[in-house]
């Protein structure tokens, strides 16, 4: 039973198509992925999903029921823009945000209190928002995602802007909610993270799936045709015929082997046996899968990664 | 239904909170109470208690003058009566005025006909002292006047019962009470209603800015609706101004029954404001202040910062300006077809209606007109503001122009 279903959901402003036929389902107790470059249109899906913004066509399920805003109860967002209010006090500040999703004032304060311990900043309890550092003020803004919860976890952009240990804490954080079953959708363009959490991905270009499944399937789909290279000695057999392109960096080369029509990945075996038959010194030769990375910039390619970022909001 | 109380309860208590707040409630009145004793101590004219010199031929007008400018109600001079002058007068004057023993001195030469007027010649220590040479040109006047009549064969006692000032006294007809009380009372809580629609309709805009600015609105709108959002606000922020009237008014009726106020104030300055009074203002209160807000929301919405509310602010602060400029009408004949056609426009409805009924009761048919003209166009605001909001919250970065509002109001 998918806890998110998207069914050919499209919605268009204007002129501009920000998502057309877009689909995608998450089960729970798994971490999804969505995954492009920006001004794709991640956005507004998660706002679709969450009924901030209704779609032209298609439709949303969420906890196998059609929408309804009651559901939300159980969902916990993280807008990529980020905010609290800077005058309220932290504690009254997640107090309104559980209460308006559904908690009562003693239970959100009681959790407020645990969370609060568990992401040691108990200090910041009692103080305003705009006197924490902007660290605590993150991990605020993840207490008050989480405090009520949610059975949904929906989180825009969440690296971005987090310190390195912020980042290592929520990537702590996603994993253990994964642990409790809590289906997790998050955005973002950082294919590192995306390949180090993500159970299954669905990646984006302008509005449209170009790439969807499982992380597993996805790289197995894709041949292992690279290796990277250690040696000493003569450089010769770099030369050889099963090498398309090779780039030496100090230390290691990195080679990209060429594809043998009829097979998905192609043999490096001869490359070795040429590298040792010219008398260079291997002290490494790894046959590597692609990096979601290069999967990625394969699909939609290179400039996708650098274009420059439009108007990202759309209502 | 509930998260509108949230919001509401959160509006209404961080703004309770605040040091604005409290500097408002106490600096507002001081403010209020003090520019109407200012006005009133300048409308009742200043005394000047200088020493002056009266130099004429006619000892009785002298004399005359000498007791107005010593015993009248506007002044309090000490004068000298030099009559007649000899030749050396102007020269001790001048001596005396370098000395600074007189303050001045007023030189009367005599009419050279039966019918004219003396001549007065002024000559003051420093030019800039206006309030002695009012005070003497005002004294002048009953003494001419006295004088003249006394020439006509009038005894003085029939001239004196001539001069005295005459008391009207008004009443509204069916009502005991003092009316000049009721019209401060009227005119009061008039620039009171102004002043925190405007206040507070700005702070629902400033409110839905700051949001967008910290970005928080994003967090809420995953659970509520924009439209219970902005109900929030838009009752949160009033709760506050009226908490704030309640201050004032109760604080207001507590000072002038103990009379400390009206003691200070000269006297006679009593609040008189009736119960229907309260009721009708905070009637109209709740409504204006409903229309403008909802107005100020979608102003709010469309807008990224304070800077861009400022150019819109006009957007409000016209309407309300207009009332102010209408005021005059309606004070001069409140049921004139002007005033009526005025105070039935709903944008000027809760100021100018609520004057007219302080000042003299207009048919009832025209309250219920008016309170039905207003529901319709808060209804009307709200449907569209609702909609500017919804999709103006979630737009940052740039600002929308008209046919863009335009789509907005189209989206479902």
């Amino acid at each position: 039973m998918p806890v998110v279903q998207l069914q050919d959901v499209r919605k268009v402003y204007d002129t501009k198509v920000a998502v057309d036929r877009m689909s995608f389902a998450i089960e729970p107790g798994t971490i999804f992925g969505l995954l492009g470059p920006n001004g794709s249109g991640k956005t507004s899906s998660i706002r679709m999903t969450i009924g901030i913004t209704v779609p032209d066509s298609g439709t949303v399920r969420l906890f196998d029921q059609p929408f309804t805003r009651t559901a939300l109860h159980r969902v916990g967002y993280l807008p990529e823009e980020r905010g609290l209010y800077k005058k309220m006090k932290v504690i009254d500040q997640l107090i309104f945000l559980g209460e308006l999703h559904g908690l009562d004032a003693a239970t959100a304060t009681r959790r407020a209190h645990t969370w609060c311990e568990r992401m040691e900043i108990t200090e910041a309890i009692p103080k305003k928002t705009e006197e924490l550092s902007k660290g605590m003020q993150q991990k605020i803004q993840f207490i008050s995602t989480l405090l009520h919860d949610p059975d949904l976890v929906i989180m825009d952009e969440p690296f971005s802007g987090l310190d390195p240990v912020n980042g290592k804490l929520l990537e702590e954080t996603l994993i253990d909610l994964r642990r409790q079953g809590k289906a997790i959708l998050f955005s973002t363009h950082r294919m590192d993270q995306a390949e180090r959490l993500c159970d299954s991905i669905t990646l984006i270009s302008r509005g449209h799936v170009v790439l969807a499944g499982s992380m597993r399937e996805i790289k197995q789909d894709y041949p292992r045709n690279r290796v990277h290279l250690a040696f000493d000695g003569p450089s010769s057999f770099l030369h050889h015929p099963s090498v398309e392109s090779f780039e030496s960096h100090p230390g290691h080369t990195d080679i990209k082997l060429r594809d043998v029509p009829g097979t998905l990945s192609p043999d490096a075996q001869p490359l070795l046996a040429a590298a040792v038959h010219s008398g260079a010194r291997i002290s490494r030769f790894e046959i590597v899968e692609p990096t979601l990375e290069e999967i990625f910039i394969e699909k939609v390619g290179n400039t996708g990664l650098e274009r420059v970022e439009e108007s990202k909001v759309y209502a | 239904m509930h998260n509108v109380w949230l919001i509401a309860r959160r509006e209404y208590l961080e703004r309770i909170r605040t040091k604005s707040f409290m500097v408002m409630t106490i600096l507002i009145p001081v403010l209020m109470v003090g520019g109407i004793v200012g006005s009133l101590l300048m409308s009742t004219r200043t005394k000047s208690a200088s020493h002056i010199a009266v130099v004429s031929q006619d000892q009785q007008l002298a004399l005359d003058l000498q007791h107005e400018l010593e015993t009248g109600k506007d002044s309090k001079m000490l004068v000298d009566v030099i009559s007649p002058p000899s030749a050396r007068t102007r020269n001790t004057l001048d001596t005396e005025i370098a000395d600074k023993q007189l303050d001045g001195y007023l030189w009367i030469t005599p009419a050279t006909s039966a019918t004219a007027r003396p001549n007065f010649t002024w000559t003051p220590r420093s030019v800039g002292d206006i309030v002695t040479k009012e005070n003497i040109t005002s004294a002048l006047r009953p003494v001419l006047m006295r004088e003249r009549l006394a020439h006509q064969g009038m005894v003085a006692s029939e001239v004196d019962a001539l001069m005295q000032p005459v008391a009207v006294d008004t009443t509204q007809a069916g009502k005991s009470t003092d009316t000049t009380s009721a019209f401060f009372g009227a005119y009061i809580l008039f620039f009171l209603m102004y002043f925190v629609i405007m206040l507070y309709g700005m702070n629902v805009a400033r409110s839905i800015i700051e949001e967008k600015t910290s970005r928080i609105f994003e967090v809420l709108l995953a659970t509520i609706r924009p439209e219970e959002m902005m109900a929030g606000k838009v009752i949160g922020v009033g709760s506050v101004g009226l908490t704030q009237i309640a201050i004032w008014l109760i604080t207001a009726v507590v000072l002038t029954s103990t009379s400390l106020v009206s003691s200070f104030a000269g006297g006679n300055v009593h609040l008189t404001i009736s119960a229907a009074q309260i009721a009708f203002f905070i009637v109209y209160f709740l409504l204006g202040f409903l229309l403008y807000s909802s107005i100020a929301a979608a102003l709010g919405a469309m807008t990224n910062s304070e800077q861009e509310l400022q150019q819109l602010n006009m957007f409000l602060v016209m309407p309300l300006a207009i009332c102010v400029f209408a005021l005059g009408v309606v004070v001069n004949n409140p049921s004139g077809t002007m005033s009526t056609v005025l105070s039935l426009i709903p944008f000027c409805t809760p100021l100018l209606m609520y004057m007219r009924i302080s000042l003299s009761m207009p048919p009832a048919w025209q309250i219920a007109l008016s309170i039905v003209l207003m529901l319709g166009t808060i209804y009307a605001i709200l449907w569209v503001a609702s909609r500017i909001y919804r999709v103006g919250i979630l737009m940052y970065g740039k600002k929308p122009n008209l046919p863009e509002i335009m789509r907005w109001l189209r989206y479902s």
